[in-house]
């Protein structure tokens, strides 16, 4: 067994900026991760990160986009903590090193980005999320912070709803590692690997809010789901929101900018959800090409492309076999980005006492029911810190190392064992397969209550077969078909999650479109669904919305 | 079109060599070799173990060793490939010990990065904040583009004969940071790097530049690192002592004169070490004119391009 004050599992943007600022407090800090942190989600992030940091904008303007584009449902008192903390975040980034794009007089330059009223994402080129994961990286050896990569956390060890640590799986040797702290902090990313199109990376499977969930922890907003307008057709790889922000047209089969007719000012940037919604229109009308509509680049040439725009154009041409400097490239809508997650405070709190979370597996709520480009990688560093130092200040002001249940590990082994001895059984590969097919027919962008109810049903059946998987792959070392099997489960729950919220809610807001209830309902929704575990289902609950200065009004763009 | 698979597995802990396995496996135009690993293992045969995460090219999980060379599984097609050599060999990276299957054991890799105290250590920072010139940011810029695949370490000769050379991944982070006109260390880096197993090392094979996914020409930070030593007079080392020597040797004479750079390069009396082997080279052959160095029939236009480098250099301070 080790021993750590915080131990923050998940090393992308929000756990490493947790793990640095708990660091820096002067604790011990460990961050496990299941894969070593250069390789998180976070590292393919493009389009850049959101701050109000010139003299002609302002935080508060930063907030009402925000809470705008969040179709009111964001709790304002934490978008006004995120834009206010936006730019002092921003230049403390730079000072540790950060490169950002300038602009001609040498200071950071800004982009446009969909839903904002003034120009406001700094970008690293069209790498933002790759320049700073690699930073926060040098950051985290720098302050010291214990390396747990390639261990894969399987459960959360709770007592009397209180945190004692986590137990971990080493994907080299298959032995399974207790790590007793005082506080943890939950960073693991999304849940976009439920659906077969998406854009997220292959290891973003929703664990920490499966395991939260089972620890007792509340998930919150769990409908709601991004589909990004722009993303390759057989891939579903992201082509960043830049490219539109750059200039970048779409336009259907006639050829047309399509967008005039969904949303006549803002056109290609209008918020992501209004956008989707519209070339799900045109491809469904049959002004699609092949499934996709088109985005063109043309007209902003080979140089601005090249200097803004180089690692989309390699994407496109690799993988689309496309260059968009001489064509346009087909793009159609992939889940993008999970909205909803652990419910927490402003200051990463959770109900379970020593439970922080913070980044996408965290629902504070921000984003309400649709992101806007640029914030979520700002929240990832606003909310990381704040998880960061509030676990820190849990432990300084006392909160010491109590006990770890003993037959925690015994549990978690006896858990594991049972699926790796099975002789026959369900494949893990199939059972995904079969979640992410019933997730894709029924609680993709348009929905219906026949639907999600169907949904419902398929994934529970699903859940039932888990309880049977089974393994061709038996061995000790790097047995990452195991690994597939532990996520298929957390999948399944999230998926559960999902559904169950996506039913409850009738009405229609932000990027959760109910074909039965197309519809803002104010009167009703405007409040937060929470999902709890509960026996081997869930129960749900719910959770009024915080409105500070912005009254909830009509969106339009 | 149905397209074999040859993949070198070994399992160190139970196995006592690496084997070859072959899948085959229904490909698409446009299919990455990662989505074929990805269809092995989850039709065929799921204990066939690699990396993967993104799956376009930003995490560095997934490089491996294709019809011989490094490549990144998931932004190399098959058919292209398959088309030029008839078949698809995947190994793991070279110059790296195998966990498993197609996954190496990259701590070295990272205690290599470690080792160059990879992170800013800054000047005093102005009070109205940093400028950063464009043309300061594009001194780094490619350097920035590394995603750590290792890609480059499994094809670099010096590290293959010297596994504790730091290697052409950690000099580009190394260069990263003295680029950077915000660092305060850059003499102290240089120092350290100028030592033993250090810049000086590398013996441009030009095998890291040719092989990164990225474009990140690690040979170009190494050869920037090594000036921007001799710029700081960073020279009190084997490495730039050569370097000086050959400049010198080439203004005096027009070629090199070896006699003269091993006595400059290492000193008086650890040059009288090297006469043995001078006289072999002698006896062998190998070394042309060991005591007569004649200038070169053009030596006077060589002096010239010093002259003009002289100037130029002189009017960009
Ligand atoms: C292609 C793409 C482009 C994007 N571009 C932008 C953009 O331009 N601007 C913007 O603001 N946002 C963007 N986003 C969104 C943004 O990148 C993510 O929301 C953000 O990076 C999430 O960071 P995170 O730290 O919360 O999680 P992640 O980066 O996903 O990290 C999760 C970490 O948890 C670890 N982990 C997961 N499960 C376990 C487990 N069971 N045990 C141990 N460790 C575990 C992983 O190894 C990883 O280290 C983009 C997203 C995508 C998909
Ligand atoms: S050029 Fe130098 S660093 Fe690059 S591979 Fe060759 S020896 Fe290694
Ligand atoms: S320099 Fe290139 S090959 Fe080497 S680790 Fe970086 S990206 Fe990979
Ligand atoms: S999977 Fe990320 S680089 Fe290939």
């Amino acid at each position: 067994m080790v021993i750590h004050d915080v131990v923050v599992v998940g090393a992308g943007l929000a756990g490493m900026r947790a793990a640095i600022e708990a660091a820096r407090a002067g604790l011990n800090v460990a961050a496990v991760s299941k894969v070593h942190p250069v390789r998180s989600h976070s590292v393919a992030a493009q389009g850049g990160i959101n701050a109000a940091i010139k003299e002609a904008d302002s935080w508060e303007d930063h907030a009402f986009d925000t809470v705008k584009g969040s179709d009111y449902l964001g709790d304002q008192d934490a978008i006004e903590v995120l834009c206010r903390e936006a730019p002092s975040d921003i230049m403390e980034l730079e000072r540790m090193g950060a490169v950002f794009s300038r602009d001609d007089a040498g200071r950071i330059a800004q982009r446009p980005f969909g839903g904002a009223d003034y120009p406001r994402t700094c970008y690293l080129a069209d790498r933002t999320g790759h320049g700073l994961v690699h930073l926060l990286y040098e950051q985290l050896i720098k302050h010291g912070v214990y390396l747990y990569d390639e261990w894969h956390v399987v459960s959360l060890v709770t007592h009397d709803n209180s945190v004692r640590g986590v137990i971990a799986l080493e994907l080299t040797t298959g032995k399974l590692h207790r790590l007793h702290s005082r506080a943890v902090i939950i960073a693991t990313g999304g849940y976009g690997r439920v659906f077969n199109t998406s854009t997220n990376a292959i290891t973003s499977t929703g664990d920490g809010m499966a395991l939260a969930l089972r620890a007792g922890a509340p998930l919150m907003d769990m409908e709601f789901v991004q589909f990004h307008p722009t993303t390759l057709k057989r891939t579903g790889i992201l082509m960043t929101e830049g490219a539109r922000g750059e200039g970048g047209y779409l336009i259907n089969s006639a050829g047309e900018r399509f967008m005039k007719a969904y949303a006549p000012s803002k056109l290609e940037l209008a918020s992501r959800d209004v956008v989707s919604r519209a070339e799900q229109k045109e491809i469904d009308a049959g002004r699609g090409v092949d499934g996709c509509v088109l985005l063109d680049m043309r007209h902003l040439g080979k140089d601005r492309i090249a200097e803004r725009l180089p690692q989309i154009r390699d994407l496109a041409i690799n993988f689309a076999g496309v260059d968009p400097v001489i064509a346009p490239v087909p793009i159609k809508p992939g889940a993008h980005y999970s909205m909803g997650g652990i419910m927490t405070d402003v200051d990463g709190k959770t109900p379970v006492e020593g439970l922080f979370a913070a980044g996408e597996c965290a629902c504070v709520s921000v984003h309400g029911a649709n992101r806007l480009g640029g914030n979520s990688l700002l929240e990832t560093i606003v909310f990381g810190r704040r998880a960061g130092k509030a676990a820190a200040g849990s432990c300084i002001k006392g909160r010491g190392l109590r006990d770890f249940p003993d037959p925690a590990l015994a549990d978690a082994a006896s858990a594991i064992a049972s699926i790796l001895n099975r002789t026959e059984g369900e494949s893990a590969h199939r059972l995904i397969a079969g979640a992410r097919e019933a997730m894709e027919e029924h609680c993709w962008i348009f929905r219906t209550r026949e639907g999600l109810e169907g949904g419902l049903k398929k994934i529970r059946k699903l859940r039932e077969r888990y309880g049977r998987v089974a393994l061709t792959d038996r061995s000790d070392c790097f047995n990452t078909e195991l690994l597939t099997a532990l996520e298929a489960g957390y999948i399944l729950e999230i998926s559960e999650a999902m559904l169950m919220g996506a039913l409850a809610r009738t009405e229609s807001r932000g990027s959760h479109f109910r074909l039965d209830f197309p519809a803002r309902n104010d009167k009703e929704w405007l409040r937060h669904t929470l999902v709890y575990r509960e026996g081997k289902g869930c129960r749900m609950d719910y959770k009024d919305v915080r409105i500070t200065r912005f009254t909830p009004a009509e969106r339009k763009y | 079109m149905k397209v074999r698979f040859r993949i070198r597995r070994f399992d160190p802990l139970h196995q006592a060599e690496p084997y070859w396995q072959a899948y085959s496996v229904e490909v698409k135009e446009g299919m990455t070799v990662l989505e074929a690993l990805l269809k092995i293992s989850e039709d065929d045969d799921p204990t066939l173990s690699f990396r993967r995460s993104c799956r376009s090219a930003i995490c560095g999980s997934c490089a491996m060793t294709i019809n011989g060379f490094p490549r990144l599984a998931c932004s190399t097609q098959v058919l292209p490939q398959y088309r030029k050599k008839g078949e698809m060999t995947v190994e793991p990276l070279s110059n790296h010990q195998v966990i498993k299957d197609l996954a190496v054991d990259m701590t070295p890799f990272w205690n290599r990065m470690e080792k160059v105290s990879p992170y800013l250590a800054p000047k005093e920072e102005p009070k109205d904040g940093w400028v950063i010139r464009k043309e300061d940011a594009a001194a780094i810029d490619s350097a920035q583009k590394c995603i750590m695949c290792g890609s480059c370490n499994a094809v670099c000769d010096s590290l293959e004969a010297d596994p504790n050379f730091i290697g052409p991944a950690a000099s580009v982070k190394a260069w990263r940071l003295v680029g950077d006109v915000r660092e305060g260390m850059k003499k102290k880096r240089l120092e350290r790097l100028s030592e033993g197993h250090g810049v000086w090392d590398c013996v441009r094979c030009v095998h890291c530049t040719e092989y990164c996914p990225k474009d990140v020409r690690p040979l170009e930070a190494i050869e920037r690192l090594r000036a921007k030593a001799i710029e700081k007079k960073v020279v009190d080392n084997h490495g730039a002592k050569h370097t000086l020597a050959l400049v010198d040797s080439v203004k005096r004479v027009g070629r090199l004169d070896e006699a003269a750079m091993t006595f400059k390069t290492l000193g008086f009396l650890r040059s009288l070490g090297m006469i043995p082997l001078g006289l072999k080279m002698e006896m062998h052959g190998k070394l042309p004119h060991l005591i007569i160095f004649p200038a070169i029939d053009g030596i006077k236009e060589v002096r010239k391009i010093y002259s003009a480098v002289e100037r130029r250099k002189k009017k960009k301070e």
